[in-house]
């Protein structure tokens, strides 16, 4: 294992082209600057961290995977694959009609496509956990969508980590120029029991009139934490989609941020969370309009048991331009037992005079009156609570993309949901 | 004269300090049709939810279904012996769609394919179809749901049935339509209470008696000529006087 120094940095830079390497040293740069974050900090309230980034290294290559196929791997018919252990790329075929490449392959022989957009959506001043990603990356996967080519299938990209006491920057950057059409299913991924910090990076570059879904599942191990950054950017009459499941880790955070750039652009986010024992999962969204006729809906439910903390905190900012906008978002929080706990925080900060908005958020327990309705038909309260359950979340889940990983969520929530009454938590 | 489907004694429902029933006594023959009438606020969907169990009534009292005594059992067992509320108000259950809800139904009731069967020949019977892939209750139109409330009583095929203003808010044809499966759905092995504030659902179905309901008590039952007179004089003569009917048979027996 490499520590997060000079050693490290060498070997993020190593064969890079020049623009990549003045990048790299950008974001080493601010990495020795940065302290890790408190809790004071407006983004970083309600999750304390008790680590410094700075005692972890990262691994030599990628370690084996014991882990089974999971809730993707087994999909019908990919496109196309990659997976990404420890921040290494083991494998990688297929994609066509779509180019899908490594980064570092990508940087070589990609050129402007490249350069215009590897890294360029998420700031190393962001915080420590950007800059170090930028410092020390040693990649991961890109994927290019030429102009008016439609994908038919989705690109699974499967990304594990397994060293423990390791940290690793995997990374996915999706370019979809005019008018293509992909969807990008992730699922992230680690063993229990082993501590293990990650640090993706996922850019979505969406061209005029482009349609790109992704699909993510976190499912990271109970010991991992993780930090991701996330940016999607739309041009004209882009339709970005992108759907979250929170099911694994210790502690993980999306620091998400959309730009609807082009006018008449549109983004759906999704989202469902279950939040057991002591995890932590905690989603940072940032939904900016600057162009005209642009449209935003973000719907996000989750669910909270044990000692569970989640947080949202949703960031709605239309600029002065983007008149006709509308913008909504959703977030319903269902808190299981006495001890969980939900952070609900919408946002909105509107300088542009036409435009229609709305926010909704609420964290609370099961309704009593559903309960009543389902009791007397029969069902045992059990059963009524978990129909309950399993009806909160699917109002989200069927509004993903993919419904055959839709389908596989809703029963690992189940399964989470389950197991907590059965260990009689709940 | 058989046991009654359903019979209520000295039934007693507070909330707080506030008492809503007040000594309600009532007998529902198996095989026969009851309607019961009352003005607002007189207790009548409370006795339905202190019937089947609901969590915020005090209740005092004896109820039996089938000559079982479900005072006292929680919610499911009171189902399980029998029981049906169709709500005046049905929840909304988000995300759930009826045909979730009756697959669960299904599995709790045991009798497999007879309930496979009562679904289908019931959905057919009423058009239920196009809402059996939609979310329970959810952004049905008022009639939509009661028809949904009684897909479900003729899936559940209890032994008694107390229907909540299933009439209420329908067009005078599914007025009609409500009636008719009421008639349809009366078997020796069901009893029926009928809860309505219009007489009209009385045009289309034969009751074999009619109560009324004022202050949380029965004070008056008869047969349909209740339900005329009422029309012509409203409450008033009823309310504030706690002495039955002396004509009425049914009263004497209390
Ligand atoms: N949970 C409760 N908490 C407080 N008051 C209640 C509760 N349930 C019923 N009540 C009161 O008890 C009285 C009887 O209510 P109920 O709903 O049973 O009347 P109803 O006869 O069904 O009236 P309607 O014809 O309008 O449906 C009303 O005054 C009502 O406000
Ligand atoms: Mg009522």
């Amino acid at each position: 294992m490499i520590p997060l120094d000079q050693q490290a940095f060498e070997r993020a830079i190593d064969g890079a082209p020049s623009w990549l390497v003045d990048q790299r040293r950008d974001g080493l740069d601010h990495f020795e600057k940065f302290s890790m974050p408190s809790e004071r900090e407006e983004n970083w309230r309600y999750v304390e961290l008790d680590f410094d980034i700075r005692d972890l290294a990262v691994p030599d290559a990628a370690g084996d995977l014991a882990d089974g196929p999971g809730l993707i791997a087994d999909l019908d018919a990919p496109v196309g694959s990659v997976r990404i252990v420890d921040g290494h790329v083991t494998g990688i075929e297929g994609g066509e009609p779509a180019t899908l490449i490594t980064t570092a392959e990508a940087a070589a022989t990609l050129g402007a496509v490249a350069a215009n957009h590897l890294n360029t959506g998420i700031a190393p001043d962001t915080d420590v956990f950007a800059a170090a990603h930028r410092a020390f990356s040693t990649g991961g996967a890109f994927v290019h969508v030429p102009a008016r080519t439609l994908v038919d299938g989705p690109i699974l990209v499967d990304i594990a980590a397994t060293a423990a006491g390791s940290i690793s920057f995997p990374q996915l950057t999706i370019v979809a120029e005019q008018s293509s059409e992909v969807s990008v299913l992730v699922r992230f991924h680690s063993p229990n029991g082993v501590a293990i910090t990650v640090v993706p990076q996922v850019e979505v570059f969406g061209g005029a009139n482009a349609n790109v879904k992704l699909t993510t599942i976190q499912n990271w191990g109970d010991e991992t934490q993780a930090f991701g950054h996330q940016r999607l950017v739309a041009g004209a009459d882009t339709q970005l989609h992108f759907a979250e499941a929170g099911l694994g880790g210790r502690l993980s955070r999306l620091h998400l941020m959309v730009d609807l750039e082009g006018r008449g652009s549109n983004a759906e986010i999704l989202g469902a969370y279950f939040g057991d024992r002591d995890q932590v999962l905690d989603y940072r969204y940032f939904m900016r309009h600057a162009g005209p006729s642009t449209s935003s809906d973000m719907f996000l439910k989750g669910a909270v048991e044990d000692q569970a903390l989640s947080v949202f905190t949703g960031m709605i900012r239309i600029e002065e331009e983007a008149q006709k906008t509308n913008a909504f978002q959703t977030n319903r929080n269902l808190i299981l037992s006495e001890g969980a706990a939900a952070q609900s925080v919408p946002n909105l900060e509107i300088l542009a005079n036409d435009v229609r908005c709305g926010h909704g958020s609420t964290v609370g327990p099961l309704d009593p009156e559903q309960r009543y309705y389902l009791t007397s038909r029969g069902l045992t309260p059990e059963r009524a609570d978990r129909l309950q359950v399993t009806g909160f979340f699917n109002e989200a889940l069927s509004r993903f993309p993919e419904s055959a990983v839709a389908a596989r969520v809703a029963e690992a929530i189940t399964a989470k949901y389950v197991a907590a009454v059965e260990e009689g938590r709940l | 004269m058989t046991a009654p489907a359903l019979q209520i004694r000295d039934l007693h429902a507070s909330v707080g300090e506030l008492s809503i029933l007040n000594g309600v006594d009532l007998d529902v023959p198996a095989g026969e049709v009851h309607v019961l009438m009352g003005p607002n606020g007189s207790g009548k969907s409370t006795l339905c939810h202190v019937l089947m169990g609901k969590d915020e009534y005090t209740a005092t009292g004896s109820a039996l279904v089938n000559g079982a005594e479900i005072m006292g059992l929680s919610v499911t067992d009171r189902a399980r012996a029998g029981l049906f509320e169709a709500f005046q108000y049905p929840t909304v259950i988000p995300g759930v769609s009826l045909d979730q809800l009756t697959d669960e139904m299904e599995a709790a009731a045991d009798d497999g394919e007879a309930f496979r069967a009562r679904v289908e020949s019931a959905s057919d019977h009423l058009g239920m179809d196009r809402f059996r892939d939609r979310p329970v209750n959810d952004g049905l139109s008022g009639g939509e749901k009661k028809r949904s409330e009684m897909y479900q009583l003729a899936v559940a095929n209890p032994r008694v049935a107390v229907l909540d203003e299933v009439d209420s808010g329908l067009d005078v044809d599914a007025v009609r339509e409500v009636a008719e499966l009421v008639e349809e759905l009366r078997s020796p092995d069901l009893g029926v209470l009928l809860i309505t504030h219009y007489s009209r659902i009385l045009r289309y179905m034969k009751p074999d008696r009619i109560h009324v309901m004022v202050a949380g008590k029965i004070v008056r039952s008869g047969g349909p000529e209740v339900a005329d007179q009422l029309e012509d004089e409203g409450y008033d003569t009823l309310r504030g006087s706690d002495q039955p009917d002396q004509d009425d048979p049914l009263l004497d027996l209390l």
